[in-house]
């Protein structure tokens, strides 16, 4: 179940982050989805940390709003694809990931 | 650097601090600094989304705000000092140069808002 609150809190994050986008649209509806689903993000992930590594519930949490927010954005938004950016997003989001991992 | 970049950049610092203040703030005064943070970080992100890519804003403001928090619990807080911190961090930093390098803005006068 833990594991579980980790992934639909990385999910949450994602739909917030993507919200962010919206914002700066000025779509303002988007500010009460971002409240409602980094607060809803936030509050799985304490419930997770109960049982499960501080390190490593904040390491997949942080790993799949990265590697979510590119995909999504590439996908709704058609944002760059090449393969540099790529290479360093998975650059940033390896060493955020391990990070979290080993503090 | 284009102040957009800077927007991002800034909002990790204020993510750096209420990461520490949400885990270390005693007083009101304490807490209200990191609401204000917290407020500050929610309103800079979505203006630098406007111009920059949402993927390359959140992996630039996750990837420095880790960064910043682990240097700060070692600085402050006094947690180990590993190498494999630092060696993580420098990778850290080095992409997010690295995708700084590539991002090709368009120039102010043509810049039109990305949908």
């Amino acid at each position: 179940m833990a594991w579980l609150a980790v992934l639909v809190a990385g999910v949450f994050e994602v739909i917030g982050v993507m919200n962010i986008k919206r914002l700066a649209m000025k779509k303002w509806d988007a500010l009460v989805i971002l409240i409602v689903t980094f607060g809803s993000s936030l509050a799985l992930l304490s419930y997770a940390m109960q049982t499960l590594p501080m390190g490593t519930v904040y390491g997949v949490w942080t790993g799949i709003g990265t590697a979510g927010s590119t995909i999504m954005g590439m996908m709704l938004y058609g944002e760059p694809r090449d393969w540099k950016r790529l290479l360093f997003i998975s650059m940033i989001l390896a060493s955020a990931v391990g990070l979290r991992l080993i503090t | 650097m284009n102040k957009y970049w800077f927007y991002v950049i800034l909002a990790a610092l204020f993510e750096i601090y209420w990461v520490a203040g949400l885990k270390h703030s005693e007083s009101i005064l304490e807490w209200g600094i990191t609401i204000v943070a917290i407020t500050a970080t929610f309103f800079l992100l979505p203006v630098a989304a406007k111009y920059l890519p949402i993927g390359t804003v959140y992996a630039v403001f996750a990837g420095l705000g880790t960064a910043g928090t682990v240097i700060v619990e070692i600085v402050v807080y006094g947690e180990p000092f590993q190498f494999m911190k630092v060696f993580l961090i420098s990778t850290l930093l080095i992409g997010v140069i690295g995708l700084k390098m590539v991002s090709n803005e368009p120039a102010k006068s043509e810049r039109k808002e990305v949908t």
